[in-house]
């Protein structure tokens, strides 16, 4: 995208007669028109797959077509047109409408607690493992308590008769 | 008529589910058979009973009943007959019905195929399955009756003449067939698919199925019978639920690519989400209880994972239905929230309070330690590591940080896709280098130089491809390193199958074929999931081609312009605006698609206007290589927007969910008796 030359255009504005606000006014919307046909629809898709409808939940805004997701990609090109970068445009968005219009939560708690509390459970996860794997190693192929066994061997062949008795 | 014979089979149902559960608690506790006995024939009296109820309904949405709210909100006049018949789960209260009507049907199976084999485990297994089912029956008769009929109150002012009610309201008359007919709403356009007619039954049959193995381990700890049979008992269940989970899932991706408009099959919406979630823990169990059958250990674990997944698959019900979590899948909000957390948190709640009783009394000590830290039941807690990391993540993301942060912070959080990816992305390389490891490591345990050994021959061919891959094709080293990986785990798998077919060669002497037949039906369970892996393999080359080698452009065309995408060309042919027989408006974009100079594809890609909201459908050119996708973003005869998509590879993600399929039923097909 072509970036409005303003210094070199108002240096010729300042020889003419009409009043500077005015024509710096009229520059400002020329720049804005100028630049918004540069705008393209990729554009506007790259920064809309970063944030989310604010209608549908859960649907990114670039594949929403609601006429809320509509408006929001024109403001969007309105102000990648105003020269605005991607993340600033998410920025101004986030500012006016919370952490849900992003997949990442902008504030700093939040995207701590995003990406933090799945790496701790995945550590956990695996320490629980490590540990298993201690023991596992510590100790030596054994079986069961011999007495338990045979107390739980016993009450079987027990409930074993009482089902073929019953059957009978 | 419908109605009160809905009404009455619905009531049959409850009671034959109320009665079951106090008849084979009382013959627990007495030791009399007939309590038993009796309480089985009123548990499998629900089946007929909930199929009457299912089959009035549905003959109610097929002759166009209007006076049922349920009709009225899901179908209308212009309704085709396939989609009325669909309609049965488009919505909250016929989708409860129908979940009851499988979750009898699996309940009976599994009541009928076990009763003699597990007579021990049965006083307390049905009373479990018919706990779950009673709620649910409760459910569709007391909050979300599908029965419910319009009626206008003769004396009531203006405001309050209609009403929805199961029982005839007192001077009430029904409203008039032509109202009735004009208003009836029409089903959510994004159910009207081809995918809905199999998608939500398959899904329903996993969630559901996964209630069997939950009833027998329960009542194996509240009959104190530890042993392996509640595994014997419901190790095909678990499989079948998995299968019928497994496919339900493809079926959603598919669904989600074909009507949803956005390129993709995979969008790691909550929903979708709530799905997944109780797949990975029986991935995790299918793999684990395999060690307790063969080495007598992890019972503790086992325990824990069966209960997780009949809890995952509780609380996922419980958030698509409540609308706790939004998304597009949150067509059926009501008032079930509250009971279904509470149903929920009970049945959680008795099951590991039982766990917790019979492991502190010692009854769940492993029979034997492991003795190899190198050996395939190591390798198999490892592969339950991974599974568990992925479902916490995954629940965090959807369901634990949105809640904690909306409860907690006053803040609506949205975890996307990238977030997702960039925890689990990892865990699932670790999944499929395990994939190609495990199944070369023996029971008990080998020795590095061992493992080392069988490792080498797949690991020089993965390695070849790989540097294939690199110097041939792929630009990207993370995507060769990708394929690296998931292609490992294949060679392995067709490597253990060829190893068994040569081995059959050479001390039977069988020909090939039949050596490979043999092998399959002698140990069907191995082999069928040598198969699974290999499905689960191509669906990796088919999403990792998709995502990393996706061309995605959004451009406008004149009319007769063409636009060029790699080898492709594009051209705008034609706009054409038309009604639809249901009333919809569709704005068709028509589209001619070129490659190397030759026309290779008419597309019509379209967007059908509802009262409800604007549907995007894709034109697709599809072969092995890639799909040619393109969506209609606005447009009139002059020129149209189009957002095009070439999705390399992503046919394989559905060859690959077929393969899965296929393995899973493999595995799970019953034995023959010899």
């Amino acid at each position: 995208m072509r970036a409005c030359p303003p210094r070199a255009v108002l240096a010729m504005c300042r020889r003419a007669t009409i009043a500077r606000p005015l024509v710096s006014l009229i520059l400002a919307l020329a720049c804005a028109l100028l630049a918004s046909a540069q705008a393209s629809d990729n554009a506007v898709n790259q920064v809309a797959q970063r944030m989310y409808c604010p209608v549908c939940e859960n649907i990114p805004l670039d594949e929403c077509l609601t006429a809320a997701c509509q408006e929001w990609k024109e403001e969007i090109r309105s102000q990648l047109a105003a020269g605005k970068t991607d993340q600033a445009i998410i920025d101004s968005f986030v500012a006016r409408f919370g952490d849900h219009v992003v997949g990442v939560p902008v504030d700093p708690l939040l995207r701590a607690l995003t990406i933090i509390m799945p790496l701790l459970a995945t550590a956990l996860a695996l320490g629980v493992g490590a540990l298993t794997f201690r023991r596992f190693a510590a100790g030596k192929t054994q079986t069961a308590p011999s007495a338990d066994r045979a107390r739980s061997e016993a009450a079987y062949r027990q409930q074993l008769e009482a089902d073929v008795r019953a059957r009978r | 008529m419908l109605a009160e014979l809905g009404l009455a089979a619905l009531t049959l149902a409850l009671a034959g589910a109320l009665y079951a559960i106090v008849a084979c608690l009382y013959g627990a506790r007495t030791g009399e058979r007939r309590w038993l006995q009796s309480g089985r024939n009123a548990a499998l009296l629900t089946c007929p009973a909930l199929l009457l109820a299912t089959g009035a309904l549905v003959v109610a949405l097929l002759t166009e009943q209007y006076q049922l709210s349920y009709v009225y909100e899901v179908t209308n006049p212009g309704t085709p007959p396939l989609y009325r018949f669909t309609a049965l789960w488009g919505a909250q209260r016929g989708s409860l019905l129908f979940w009851s009507l499988l979750m009898s049907c699996f309940t009976c199976g599994a009541i009928a195929l076990n009763w003699r084999g597990e007579s021990r485990l049965m006083p307390y297994a049905i009373p479990i399955m018919m706990a779950s089912l009673a709620f649910f029956i409760g459910m569709s008769l007391f909050i979300e009756n599908p029965f419910d009929r319009w009626w206008v109150l003769i004396d009531a002012p203006v405001e309050q003449q209609v009403l929805s009610s199961a029982l005839i309201p007192p001077r009430a008359v029904p409203p008039t067939e032509a109202n009735l007919r004009a208003g009836a709403e029409g089903m959510n356009p994004l159910l009207r698919h081809f995918g809905m007619v199999i998608h939500p039954p398959m899904l329903y049959l996993g969630f559901v199925g996964f209630t069997i193995p939950f009833a027998f381990a329960v009542a194996a700890l509240a009959a104190g019978d530890l042993s392996n049979s509640w595994i014997s008992a419901t190790r095909r269940w678990s499989l079948i639920a998995w299968l019928f989970l497994s496919l339900g899932l493809i079926l959603g991706g598919r669904w989600a690519y074909d009507v949803l408009g956005w390129g993709g099959y995979w969008g790691w919406d909550p929903v979708e989400n709530a799905a997944f979630l109780p797949w990975l823990v029986g991935t995790a169990f299918i793999h684990s209880v395999m060690i307790q059958e063969k080495r007598g250990m992890l019972k503790l674990w086992n325990m824990l994972l069966v209960i997780a997944a009949f809890s995952a698959v509780m609380f996922g019900t419980f958030a698509t239905r409540s609308g706790v979590i939004d998304s597009v899948h949150s067509f059926a909000r009501s008032e079930v929230g509250f009971p279904m957390l509470a149903f929920w948190a009970a049945m959680t709640l008795l099951a590991l309070v039982l766990l917790a009783w019979r492991w502190r009394a010692g009854e769940l000590r492993d029979e034997r330690q492991f003795a190899s830290l190198l050996s395939r039941e190591s390798l198999f807690v490892l592969n339950n590591v991974i599974f568990i990391a992925l479902f916490v993540a995954i629940f965090w993301g959807s369901f634990g940080l949105p809640i904690t942060s909306e409860l907690f912070l006053g803040k609506e959080v949205t975890i996307g896709a990238q977030t997702f990816e960039f925890y689990v992305v990892p865990l699932f390389v670790a999944m499929y280098i395990l994939m190609g490891i495990a199944p070369l490591a023996a029971w008990g345990g080998m020795t590095v130089a061992r493992l080392g050994g069988v490792l080498r021959l797949p690991l020089l061919l993965t390695v070849l491809v790989v540097l294939g891959l690199a110097i041939g094709g792929t630009d990207l080293l993370v995507a060769a390193l990708g394929y690296g990986v998931v292609l490992f785990a294949a060679i392995v798998a067709l490597f253990e199958i060829a190893r068994g077919v040569a081995a059959r060669r050479r001390t039977l002497g069988e020909d090939s074929l039949r050596a490979f037949v043999a092998l399959f039906g002698r140990n069907q369970r191995r082999y069928g999931g040598y198969i699974v892996h290999l499905g689960v393999t191509v669906i990796g080359i088919g999403v990792i081609g998709s995502t990393i080698f996706q061309t995605e452009v959004q451009h406008t065309l004149d009319r007769g312009e063409t636009i060029a995408i790699q080898d492709y060309a594009l051209r705008y042919e034609d706009f054409l605006r038309a009604q639809a027989v249901d009333g919809r408006l569709m704005n068709i974009a028509s589209l001619v698609l070129l490659r190397h100079g030759d026309e290779v594809a008419h597309m019509r890609p379209r967007i059908d206007e509802y009262p409800q909201l604007p549907m995007s459908i894709a034109g697709a050119h599809s072969t092995l290589e890639n799909d040619f996708y393109v969506l209609l973003i606005r447009g009139d005869r002059q020129r149209a927007t189009f957002r095009i998509y070439i999705n390399p590879l992503v046919n394989l993600v559905w060859w690959g969910g077929l393969l899965l399929i296929l393995g899973t039923a493999i595995a799970a097909y019953p034995k023959g008796r010899r």
